[in-house]
């Protein structure tokens, strides 16, 4: 063949990145075909264009008003997790007492299924914001005070003793050298808390309310409206990719150092 | 100048020590009985595990021995001494700051900041290094001889009268390694330090220092101590001198003897 080395490199890292496209795009035509030849009924399997059209039968400001809904509870459930688990991988990494003490509840917790505790939190805490809030945050924190404690936990021994011999004061450790050393951890923690703090928005919504994706979804399919709710859940999806993208792209933007090297 | 003082700067009388506090649970060194003077250049060789490392974190204050005691210049050693630069085995510098940052970062721990007076020091001490068109890139843009310049340059910013070294060019390959020890001694050449040098080369030890301690295997004690008479300044030729391989054989014969029966 008459092509350079270059060339066929460069052709191999084109299909590579447009591998994905190509392979979704084929799983859609796929999905199209088999709704028209078998032709399935909307309840079994809507086709790709009936969802997209379904899509486009709901008002713009009804979508955003749902994608609101969620995305608050989502976002603030998410904060609050990383406003709690932060500090609490910290006290744990410095009081052994605090580590011990706390660490058997943080896994009781976490191996509560969420679904099954959340009407419980609704009746007791009502049906608002708060709830759906705590309902995220009880699935997010976890996987960020495990990530924090391992990052924190990995600084070199020797880092730690020159901050001894130096003097410094153990804020300033925390501060100067676990924190920076625990970001590449604290962001995978991140990637995971963030798809976890959607799911958890959404299974609030299952259990009470009256507007937000989950909620339209839901909603959707009791009224056996089965391409709206398709339209729904990759709405719900596409956010959910564009969140934890986000993480990654915050990641790059500000803690470049902190991705792995490219060989 | 000041003239090579009449009392030790570091001296360790019968000093000792084991990990577990418990008595008769085993040392990991005893009965060491040392004097460095000032700005001399000590290095300390022995088996792995003979308690090297114990020493110099005795002399750096970060350890408190079990027995006997360790003063520098008549003071005894009871915490953390921030006059004492240590360099470690690997570099360990920060990924997330910049060369002439890490070279900062004992200042900005310490104090919290640093003034443009410490950032000129900064850049004299990496242009002496050799370093000055790396201060702005990042550590792993660096390779593992540089870096591990950075970290010797980091250990002298506050100026300490003692540098701790434990192993610091263990993994570097032998080329670099050779030469970075004779940047080491131009650096001492200029700046003059009282150096405690842990090493598992004998030929490196006896390349750099003025005296060499042998240690034994665990528990560490006292082998010998000898005086190194080859010519300052040391280079390559040092190695041909007829005197290094007496030296470095006086030293592996030490080392070898006591498992030879």
């Amino acid at each position: 063949m008459s092509q350079t080395p270059t060339e066929a490199a460069a052709r191999r890292a084109l299909l590579l990145n447009l591998s994905p496209w190509l392979f979704f795009v084929g799983l859609i035509v796929l999905w199209e075909l088999v709704c028209r030849v078998f032709s399935l009924p909307n309840y079994v399997l809507p086709a790709p264009t009936a969802i997209f059209s379904a899509f486009f039968d709901v008002e713009f400001s009804r979508w955003m008003m749902h994608l609101w809904a969620t995305l608050r509870v989502a976002l603030m459930g998410f904060a609050l997790s990383i406003v709690i688990s932060i500090p609490l991988a910290i006290a744990m990494m410095r009081s052994e007492f605090l580590s011990r003490t706390l660490y058997p509840l943080l896994v009781v917790i976490q191996s509560t299924p969420v679904v099954a505790v959340a009407p419980l939190i609704i009746v007791m805490m009502g049906s608002d914001d708060p709830s759906r809030v705590l309902i995220t945050c009880l699935l997010t924190f976890f996987p960020l005070v495990v990530s924090t404690a391992t990052g924190i936990n990995e600084t070199p021994e020797e880092l730690i003793e020159l901050s001894r011999s130096l003097d410094a004061p153990l804020r300033r450790e925390t501060w100067q050298i676990r924190i920076p050393y625990a970001i590449p951890h604290i962001f995978s923690g991140l990637k995971v808390a963030i798809t976890l703090a959607i799911i958890g928005a959404v299974v609030a919504e299952f259990v009470a309310a009256e507007e937000g994706l989950g909620y339209f979804i839901q909603f959707s399919t009791s009224f056996f409206k089965i391409p709206q709710a398709f339209a729904g859940l990759f709405f719900l999806a596409a956010v959910s990719l564009l969140l934890f993208k986000s993480v990654q792209w915050t990641q790059q933007i500000f803690f470049a150092w902190s991705l792995p090297k490219k060989k | 100048m000041e003239h090579k003082s009449e009392r030790a700067f570091v001296r360790m009388t019968g000093v000792g020590h084991r990990y577990d506090p418990t008595p008769g649970s085993p040392m990991a060194v005893q009965n060491i009985d040392l004097d460095i003077n000032r700005h001399e250049f000590v290095a300390v060789v022995g088996p792995s595990g003979c308690g090297k490392s114990t020493l110099l974190r005795m002399v750096s204050g970060l350890l408190v021995p079990s027995e006997g005691d360790v003063s520098v210049f008549g003071k005894k050693v009871n915490g953390p001494r921030d006059d004492v630069g240590i360099v470690f085995q690997k570099p360990t510098l920060l990924p997330w700051l910049s060369v002439r940052k890490n070279v900062l970062f004992p200042l900005k721990h310490k104090f919290g900041r640093y003034g443009a007076q410490d950032e000129k020091r900064a850049n004299e001490l990496l242009a002496m290094a050799g370093l000055e068109a790396f201060a702005d890139k990042m550590p792993d843009e660096l390779s593992g001889g540089m870096q591990q310049r950075v970290g010797i340059v980091r250990a002298l910013l506050l100026n300490p009268d003692i540098l701790l070294m434990d192993e610091p060019f263990s993994a570097l390959d032998a080329m670099t390694r050779e030469q970075i020890g004779f940047d080491l001694l131009k650096i001492w050449d200029e700046q003059p330090k009282t150096v405690l040098f842990i090493t598992h080369s004998i030929s490196e030890a006896v390349l750099l220092a003025d005296r060499v301690l042998v240690m034994s295997k665990r528990p560490g004690s006292v082998l010998d101590l000898i005086d190194i008479d080859l010519p300052r300044p040391r280079n390559t030729q040092t190695i041909n001198n007829p005197r290094f391989s007496e030296l470095t054989d006086r030293i592996r014969n030490h080392i070898y003897e006591p498992d030879a029966h």
